[in-house]
C-alpha cells in the first residue's frame, strides 16, 4: 500500500522534484566556491527530511534507520527501493561520478568488512563500524517487512556473514550497495565491469543446474530494469543523465581479450530493452572478437545510443605513462560518461569541472589592440598567454573545494581502510582530478579563419572582422556561410589542422601538469565536455560562424556528411598523450537505413578504426526526419531514445536546445544544413 | 601534371569491393540525359550558380596531392577496398594519371574504375596494366540509336573482347530507362551480348533525380522519364537469372 502510495506521489512530484533537486543544486555549484556552510544549509533547507550527526557513521545509521522500507511484491525478484525524500547531511562537495568495486562486496560479507577494518585509528574506526552496522540495520528492517520473501530474506540476510553464492544472491548485493549509494547523496553511479565479476556465480549456477542458460538471462534483465527503477530521481544534470554505466569486455594484463557469455548476454538484452539507462561500455581492442563488435553493432542500430567503444590499444598506455600503475590500468573502467578511470582505487573525480577554450579567447579580442598582430603566430601565442591566465584561475577555485567524509566510499575503495584515511582527506590509492574541455573545435576554427580572411587575403583589418563578429554578424549572411564553410576545419585531417589543434592542447597540458590538487594528486583533461550547450549560452559569436548564444561543438564531430573514416583519422592522430585521456570521444550520426543496407562493411568500419587508433566513439542512429517528427509530436515517440552526450535519454524529456541541436547535427551529417 | 576533379568522396561503400575512395574526374565523352553527375560532363572547371551565389564545379589538383588524399583512408582499404576512378569517363584521363596508377600499384592499392568503356584502345591497354575491377555501364548496344547519347558500340565490343581475353574483374552495371535502355531492341540486344559474354555477375538500377538541382545549377534541365515497373524489373531480372548469370537490383 505504501510503495502504492510512493509511486504516486513519485508520479504526482516527480519532475518538480527533480526541478528542485537540479535547482538547488545549482546555487550550490555557483556558490560553493564563497561559503560552503551557506550552500549546504540552502540543501537542507530545501529537502524534506535531513539527517545529520557530528559522527558520520551515526548519521548514516540514523538515516538507514529512517529510510521507508517496503514489502516486494512475489513477481519481482530483487529488493530496492530510493527514499529519494531522505538524505543525510553534507555540506562539502560529494565525492562521485565513479565506480566502486562490487567485487569485493560479492567477495565479503559485512562481517569480513569488519575484520578488515584496524583499530590504528579509532575515530576512523568507529565511524567506518557505524556505517556497517546501518547496512545491517537496514537488512533487518527490510527482512522484517518481507519474511514472507524467502528470497529477499536470505539474499540479504547472507551479506552480514557470508560470501555470495550464486548469480541472483550476487546481482542483489550490487543492487542493494548501489542504492546505498543514492539514497547517501552520491549521484552517477557506476557498476563496473560485471561481465567479469559475474561470471564465476553465472558458471556455477550453470554447472550445478540451479539455473539454466534461459533463467539466468531473465534474472539480469530484470537486475537491469531494476537499476532503471528511479530513473528520473537519480538523473542528475537533465533527465537520463545516471551515471549508471556497465563496462564490459577488455584486454587483460596477459595481452587476452577478456569476453564472456554475459559480455555478450548484457549487450544482448540491452538491445532487447531499449532503454536509455543504465548504459553499457564496451572496451575494445583489436584482438576484440568480430562477433562481439556485431552483436554491439545490432543495439547501436536500436538508436539507444550504446554501446560506447572505448579503446585498449589506445587508453591503457595512456594511463600507465601518466602514472596509474599497470595492473590497475590495464582494470580500468569510466566516470560517469567516459572518463577512464581505476575502478575501485581512486578518488579521482574526473569531472570536476570543465574549461572552456572559447573564454579566453573572448577575453582576448575583448582586451588587445588586434589591428597590432601582424601574423597569426603572434595571435596564437597571445592566445596563450590568456589560456594560461583562465586556467589558473579555474584550477585555483578547484582548489579551494573540499570534499565531504565518506565513510561508504572509504570502506570499497583502497586503500582508505588500510590506511584508516577516509576518501575525502586523501585516503585512496589515486587523487587526481578530471576536467572536460568544450569548444576547442570551435577556438581552431576560429583561428583558421582569422588567418585567412585577416593576414592571408588581407580582405579586411583584424579590427573590422571583430566588429562584425561582435555585432553577431548581422546583415553579413554571405560572410557568415563563408566563415562556416571554409575548408580547413577541425575534424578534418589536414597536417595543418592537426598541428594547430595538437600545439594548443600540448599547451593546456604544459600549464596543468605542475599544478596539484588538494589532495596532492594530479590534473588531467579531456576533448569531450557535457557542456557544449550550457557552456556557450551568452558566450558572443565567434569566427568559426558560431552567433551568439548557438551551442560549441560537440566533442570530436565534424560537420563532413558520411566522413566517418576522416573523422576517426582525425581523432586518432590528436595527441592523447600525458595527461590528456580524461575522455575524448568521437561522436557522429548514422541514418539507420545506412548501417542496415552496409552491415558488414560497418562492422569492417568499426574494426579497422580500432586499428585506426580512436580513444573512444559513440553515434546516433536516427534520421533527421524521426527526430523533426518527433519534436512536432512527442505524444508518437514515447519511445525515442538519443544519443546526448555520456548517457543516452528518451527524446521528448529534453530541452527544446538539445532536441534542435540534435536535429540540426542529423541534418548536417545527411548533407542537408 | 594536374588533372580537374569535383569531389573525391571517401568511406564510398557502392564503388566497388571493400571500403573505397571514389575520386569524380571532370569530362565525359557520351550524353546519357539520365546522368546524374552533369557537372562532370564537361571537362573544364565550371562557373555555376545556386541560390543566387557563384561557385565552380571542379578543382585543378596535382598527382601527388591527389594520391594523398586517396592514401588517407589507406588503413580502411585492407585487401579488398580501396581507390575508384570514376566521372565523367574517366579513362579518359588514363594516359594523364598513369604515374598516379604506377604509383598506386607499387603501394598495392586496389584500383576499380567505373567506365562506359566508349575509349580508344590505346587506352584499355593501360588501363589492364593498373585495374583491379571493372565497373562498366552497360547502356545502349543498339546501333540504331547508340547516336541518342554519343555511344560507339563498336568501340563498346571491341574493348570489351580485350579485357576478358585479359581475365580482368569485371561488374557490368545496366541502368534502367525506359526510353533509351530497355526499348524492346535493346534490352533484347543486352540479353544477347550477356548471353555471348556470360559475366559472372551483373547489378542492374533504376535512375534517380538527385542531381536535378546540380542540372538546374548549370542552367540546364534534366529530362523527365517514365517510371519503370516493379514487374518489368522483375522481368528483367528473371531473364538475366535464366542465363545463369546472378543479378542484383541495386539501389544508387
Ligand atoms: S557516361 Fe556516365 S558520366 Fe558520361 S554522360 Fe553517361 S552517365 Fe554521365
Amino acid at each position: 500500500m505504501k510503495s502504492k502510495l510512493k509511486t504516486t506521489i513519485k508520479n504526482i512530484i516527480g519532475k518538480k522534484t527533480i526541478c528542485h533537486l537540479r535547482f538547488s543544486k545549482l546555487i550550490y555549484r555557483k556558490k560553493y566556491s564563497k561559503d560552503n556552510k551557506i550552500i549546504g544549509r540552502i540543501k537542507a533547507f530545501k529537502n524534506t527530511k535531513i539527517y545529520y550527526d557530528k559522527n558520520k557513521g551515526e548519521e548514516l545509521k540514523k538515516l538507514f534507520k529512517g529510510i521507508d522500507v517496503i514489502t516486494i511484491s512475489k513477481d519481482k525478484k530483487f529488493y530496492n527501493n530510493f527514499d529519494f525524500l531522505k538524505v543525510n547531511c553534507f555540506t562539502n562537495s560529494i565525492i562521485d561520478n565513479m565506480c566502486i568495486d562490487y567485487s569485493i562486496i560479492l567477495d565479503n560479507s559485512f562481517e569480513d568488512l569488519k575484520k578488515s577494518l584496524n583499530k590504528n585509528d579509532e575515530k576512523f574506526y568507529l565511524t567506518e563500524l557505524k556505517t556497517i552496522e546501518g547496512f545491517e540495520l537496514l537488512i533487518d528492517r527490510i527482512v522484517e517487512k518481507n519474511k514472507s520473501n524467502k528470497n529477499i530474506v536470505n539474499n540479504l540476510q547472507n551479506m552480514k556473514s557470508k560470501k555470495a553464492d550464486s548469480l541472483y544472491e550476487a546481482l542483489q548485493r550490487i543492487l542493494f550497495i548501489n542504492m546505498l549509494l543514492w539514497q547517501t547523496n552520491h549521484k552517477l553511479n557506476g557498476l563496473g565491469r560485471l561481465d567479469l565479476i559475474l561470471i564465476k556465480y553465472y558458471k556455477k549456477d550453470i554447472e550445478n543446474k540451479t539455473l539454466n542458460e534461459n533463467e539466468a538471462k531473465k534474472l539480469i534483465k530484470e537486475f537491469l530494469e531494476t537499476l532503471h527503477d528511479f530513473y528520473e530521481m537519480k538523473s542528475s544534470a537533465l533527465i537520463g543523465d545516471t551515471g549508471q554505466i556497465i563496462e564490459l569486455g577488455g584486454e587483460s594484463i596477459n595481452g587476452e581479450y577478456l569476453c564472456n557469455e554475459l559480455t555478450y548476454l548484457f549487450i544482448e538484452l540491452m538491445e532487447e530493452l531499449k532503454l536509455p539507462d543504465p548504459k553499457v561500455l564496451l572496451r575494445v581492442s583489436k584482438k576484440t572478437p568480430r562477433s562481439l563488435i556485431e552483436k554491439s553493432l545490432k543495439c547501436i542500430q536500436t538508436g539507444i545510443g550504446c554501446p560506447l567503444f572505448a579503446n585498449d590499444d589506445v587508453i591503457i598506455e595512456k594511463l600507465i605513462n601518466f602514472g596509474y600503475e599497470k595492473e590497475d590500468a590495464y582494470k580500468y573502467g569510466t566516470s560517469a560518461c567516459w572518463e577512464p578511470y581505476i575502478i575501485g582505487k581512486a578518488s579521482d573525480p574526473n569531472n570536476i569541472r570543465w574549461l572552456s577554450f572559447m573564454n579566453p579567447l573572448n577575453d582576448l579580442l575583448e582586451n588587445e589592440d588586434l589591428n597590432s598582430f601582424t601574423n597569426i603566430q603572434d595571435f596564437i601565442e597571445k592566445y596563450k598567454e590568456y589560456l594560461k591566465k583562465y586556467l589558473d584561475n579555474l584550477i585555483n577555485q578547484i582548489n579551494n573545494m573540499r570534499f565531504e567524509k565518506d565513510p561508504i566510499l572509504s570502506l570499497f575503495i583502497d586503500d582508505c581502510v588500510k590506511s584508516s584515511k577516509d576518501i575525502s582527506e586523501g585516503g585512496a590509492k589515486y587523487n587526481n582530478f578530471g576536467l572536460t574541455s568544450v569548444g576547442l573545435a570551435n577556438l581552431v576554427n576560429s583561428i583558421c579563419n582569422i588567418e585567412e580572411f585577416v593576414f592571408k587575403n588581407k580582405e579586411m583589418s583584424f579590427d573590422e572582422f571583430n566588429k562584425i563578429r561582435k555585432n553577431n554578424f548581422e546583415s553579413n549572411e554571405k560572410l557568415l556561410k563563408r566563415l562556416k564553410n571554409s575548408e580547413e576545419k577541425y575534424g578534418k585531417d589536414s597536417d595543418k589542422i592537426l598541428e594547430l589543434a595538437n600545439d594548443l592542447i600540448k599547451y593546456t597540458t604544459d600549464v596543468l601538469k605542475e599544478k596539484r590538487n588538494y589532495l596532492g594528486g594530479r590534473y588531467k583533461f579531456g576533448l569531450s565536455a557535457p557542456s557544449y550547450i550550457d557552456a556557450s549560452k551568452n558566450v558572443p559569436a565567434s569566427f568559426d560562424g558560431r552567433k551568439e548564444g548557438e551551442p560549441f561543438a560537440v566533442h570530436i564531430s565534424s560537420d563532413v556528411s558520411n566522413g566517418y573514416t576522416e573523422l576517426v583519422e582525425f581523432a586518432s592522430k590528436l595527441s592523447y598523450e600525458e595527461n590528456r585521456f580524461n575522455g575524448n570521444v568521437v561522436d557522429f550520426f548514422v541514418s539507420p537505413n545506412f548501417i542496415s543496407d552496409n552491415f558488414d562493411k560497418f562492422v569492417d568500419f568499426l574494426m579497422l578504426s580500432i586499428k585506426v587508433g580512436f580513444f573512444e566513439m559513440q553515434m546516433n542512429v536516427v534520421s533527421s526526419k524521426q527526430l523533426i517528427e518527433a519534436r512536432k509530436n512527442p505524444e508518437k515517440f514515447p519511445n525515442l531514445v538519443v544519443r546526448v552526450w555520456g548517457f543516452s535519454s528518451y527524446f521528448k524529456d529534453l530541452p527544446d536546445d538539445y532536441k534542435d541541436y540534435l536535429i540540426e547535427r542529423a541534418l548536417k551529417s545527411e548533407g542537408n544544413s | 601534371m594536374k588533372v580537374i576533379v569535383s569531389n573525391i568522396q571517401r568511406f564510398c561503400l557502392h564503388d566497388g569491393p571493400g571500403i573505397r575512395t571514389t575520386v569524380f574526374f571532370k569530362g565525359c565523352n557520351l550524353k546519357c540525359p539520365w546522368c546524374s553527375n552533369p557537372e562532370n560532363i564537361d571537362f573544364e572547371v565550371q562557373e555555376y550558380f545556386k541560390d543566387g551565389e557563384k561557385n565552380v564545379y571542379g578543382k585543378e589538383i596535382s598527382l601527388e596531392n591527389l594520391e594523398k588524399e586517396i592514401l588517407k583512408d589507406k588503413d580502411y582499404y585492407e585487401k579488398e577496398g580501396g581507390v575508384t576512378f570514376s566521372g565523367g569517363e574517366p579513362l579518359l584521363q588514363f594516359k594523364n594519371i598513369e604515374p598516379l596508377l604506377k604509383n598506386l600499384k607499387e603501394k598495392d592499392i586496389n584500383i576499380c574504375v567505373e567506365t562506359a568503356l566508349t575509349v580508344s584502345t590505346e587506352i584499355i591497354d593501360i588501363a589492364i596494366k593498373y585495374v583491379d575491377e571493372f565497373i562498366i555501364d552497360i547502356k545502349i548496344l543498339d546501333e540504331n540509336s547508340s547516336y541518342k547519347i554519343n555511344g560507339n558500340v563498336e568501340f563498346f565490343y571491341k574493348n570489351i573482347e580485350k579485357l576478358l581475353k585479359n581475365n580482368v574483374n569485371v561488374t557490368f552495371r545496366i541502368p534502367l530507362v525506359p526510353e533509351f535502355t530497355v526499348t524492346e531492341e535493346n534490352i533484347n540486344k543486352i540479353y544477347d551480348f550477356l548471353k555471348i559474354y556470360k559475366p559472372q555477375k551483373v547489378e542492374i538500377f533504376k535512375i534517380h533525380r538527385l542531381g536535378e538541382s546540380k542540372y538546374k545549377s548549370l542552367g540546364k534541365e534534366m529530362m523527365e522519364f517514365k517510371d519503370i515497373s516493379d514487374d518489368k524489373i522483375l522481368e528483367i531480372k528473371e531473364k538475366i537469372k535464366k542465363l545463369n548469370i546472378e543479378v542484383d537490383y541495386i539501389k544508387i
